[in-house]
């Protein structure tokens, strides 16, 4: 019974941001400023969102963190935060948004194809650290995602219909310097992610660092963003490049994030 | 040339060295060979560790050499603070590496652990302090949750504290007992013991011994193991049967001995099957067999620079926020750039 309401809630949810995302991208094709509405649809989305996750939450007694569904659904809403957050504060890059939106479409549509069992909630899990290590992550994450955003309408912009879908957007130059921005920000919760983790990690299995396959890819994901930003201050990279340095750092960290929990067997799932 | 010229000739070549050693570039070629270091020792089995430290160590100068060198970290006190922090946890994760232990150790309920570990993996610095340490434990409990799915584990262990009074704590997977900087935590590692007592024959103390089967439930059909009596070269077979369900799948459940069961003890082509109590007579002395225990596996690791990483890395993500705080505070991202100073 609750599990139903708690999928009827999330499906809700899906269905505001899908037409948020429909009309943000249409907008940008048809050179309109559907902004409130998307604002609208994004904040009726996040609210039914998050009535599904609490609903889900009472009932199975634990928090979102351990089933690839539930991983999916909480990060969709943690990105969907962030996303909202910059649309709603950040006015000049709302069109950013028809990047944006699309690479949530993807998380959702996968979303739907995975079951929404649940899962067992490993003792090591039962301490704070779970919430602080997850929620830097979030933060990193969802800051990249805006990072993205930008980086996508530069790149998109070479072509001629891209200029003239996000003709309204502030120059390449300034869009890089928000990315880069975006991506100093994210570079600092990722440090704070890897330390919460790795104090978590001395807690739960009494080392803190064993190079765990999601341990070495969280690594290489702060090493990827480490080396992005040097590279700025090194080079006078073009806004070409800084996207694409940009994309690259998201590619490593989706890849992180999402498929290596799924893909090992080893440690880091907490149960044995 | 003069001998002063020739002598400000090799400064000024040091002093480029030392720029060159010092620089962004060297910088990014560093990072760039750690991430390739880190890969490598990811993607191949055999041991890779110079994949790492080759890069680390040569970040390491070039940190040192960048702070020497570079005016950058003299106008900006926050990115200074980040870069000593990164070397700073450069440094002790080699000291770290170079002195820590980890390592396991088992212990029956009622026995103590005497300062020998069954493994160890330990830095070519380590001491051997451990030697000295011992605790006793008391016994532990386990809980499951349905589908054996393995719970909390509490663990009563009594030591001497730093004032030599004896104290008793309950420990676990994630509260260690930590004795001199080196941390016990219980393990999913654990099992049966079967407790005997050796009577040799010609006199002498009776010993007390305990056969740590294999781990259970993980090696559930494999309740048996082969051990030597103490001070003779008598080679004994143990093997326990019982049919009780210790771990029940449908329900929430705790870890338990199993009550009624048999002890199957094999010597040569001899075979008795003991009930606790029970003797086992051969020409050296009399085996008995005393009951069944539990016995717990123990993670044990030590790094003395943990709190001193935890510092440093704390360190490194609060002076960059304040960086950052600095650089982007000074100007808004939108407008166009003035000064120089930002990328
Ligand atoms: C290996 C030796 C290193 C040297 C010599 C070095 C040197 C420098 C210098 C001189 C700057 C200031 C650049 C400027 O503002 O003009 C800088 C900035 C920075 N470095 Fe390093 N660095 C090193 C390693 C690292 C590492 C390992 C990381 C982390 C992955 C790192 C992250 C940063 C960051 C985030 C900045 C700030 C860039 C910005 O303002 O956006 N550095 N570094």
């Amino acid at each position: 019974m609750e599990q139903l309401l708690e999928l009827k809630l999330l499906w809700a949810a899906l269905v505001a941001y899908v037409l948020c995302g429909s009309l943000a991208i249409v907008g940008v094709v048809l050179r309109k400023r559907p902004e409130r509405s998307v604002l609208a649809l994004l904040l009726l989305g996040l609210a039914l969102h998050t009535a599904s996750i609490a609903v889900r939450w009472d009932r199975l007694g634990h928090g979102p963190f351990i089933t690839m569904f539930e991983i999916l659904s909480s990060n969709i809403w943690s990105l969907m935060l962030a996303f909202t957050i910059a649309y709603w504060r950040i006015a000049a890059i709302r069109a950013s948004a028809a990047v944006v939106m699309p690479i949530l479409f993807i998380m959702m549509g996968w979303l739907m194809m995975t079951s929404p069992g649940e899962g067992h909630f490993p003792p090591t899990y039962h301490t704070v650290w779970l919430f602080i290590h997850i929620g830097f992550g979030k933060v990193f994450l969802g800051a990249a995602l805006v990072a993205v955003g930008l980086a996508g309408a530069i790149l998109l912009r070479r072509t001629a219909r891209g200029a003239a879908w996000f003709q309204r957007l502030p120059a390449d130059a300034r869009l890089d310097e928000l990315a880069y921005r975006c991506m100093a920000l994210g570079f600092i919760f990722e440090t704070l992610m890897l330390i919460a983790g790795a104090i978590w990690a001395q807690d739960a299995w009494g080392r803190y660092w064993a190079w765990d396959p999601l341990e070495t890819w969280a690594f290489i994901t702060w090493l990827a963003l480490g080396i992005s930003l040097h590279a700025r201050v090194t080079f006078r990279l073009s806004p070409r490049t800084g996207a694409l340095m940009v994309l690259a750092v998201f590619a490593v960290a989706f890849l992180t994030f999402f498929g290596v929990p799924f893909v090992s067997t080893s440690p880091h799932k907490g149960a044995v | 040339m003069s001998v002063a010229d020739s002598a400000i000739g090799s400064r000024s070549a040091g002093v480029r060295l030392l720029r060159l050693a010092g620089s962004l570039k060297f910088a990014l070629i560093n990072l760039a060979a750690l991430f390739v270091g880190v890969c490598v020792a990811y993607l191949s089995d055999s041991r890779t560790v110079w994949a790492l430290v080759v890069p680390l160590a040569s970040s390491a100068v070039n940190l040192l050499a960048a702070m020497l060198t570079n005016a950058v970290f003299r106008r900006q006190l926050p990115l200074l603070v980040f870069h000593l922090a990164l070397l700073a946890v450069i440094v002790l994760v080699a000291l770290g590496r170079l002195t820590y232990l980890k390592g396991a150790a088992e212990v029956v309920d009622g026995g103590s652990f005497d300062g020998v570990l069954a493994t160890r993996e330990a830095g070519p610095f380590h001491g051997d302090a451990i030697a000295a340490l011992s605790f006793a434990s008391h016994g532990f409990t386990i809980d499951y949750a349905p589908g054996i799915r393995r719970g909390a584990t509490r663990n009563e262990v009594a030591f001497r504290n730093a004032a030599g009074r004896l104290e008793t704590r309950i420990i676990g997977d994630q509260q260690p007992l930590v004795l001199a900087g080196y941390r016990f935590y219980t393990s999913h590692n654990k099992g049966f013991a079967p407790t005997f007592v050796w009577h040799p024959a010609a006199g002498g103390v009776p010993q007390l011994g305990a056969v740590h089967l294999p781990a259970y439930p993980l090696h559930e059909y494999r309740q048996a193991r082969e051990w030597v009596i103490p001070g003779t070269a008598t080679v004994v077979w143990t093997m326990l049967q019982f049919q009780e369900i210790i771990l029940d799948p449908d329900k929430a459940d705790q870890f338990k001995l199993p009550g009624e069961h048999d002890l199957v003890v094999r010597i040569g082509e001899q075979r008795w099957q003991l009930q606790p109590g029970m003797s086992v007579s051969l020409p050296a002395g009399r085996l008995e067999y005393v009951g069944l225990r539990g016995w717990m596996g123990y993670t044990v690791f030590y790094d003395w620079t943990i709190p001193w990483l935890l510092a440093a890395a704390l360190a490194a993500a609060f002076s960059l926020g304040w960086h950052y705080w600095r650089k982007f505070a000074a100007r808004p991202w939108n407008r166009e750039q003035d000064d120089g100073t930002t990328a």
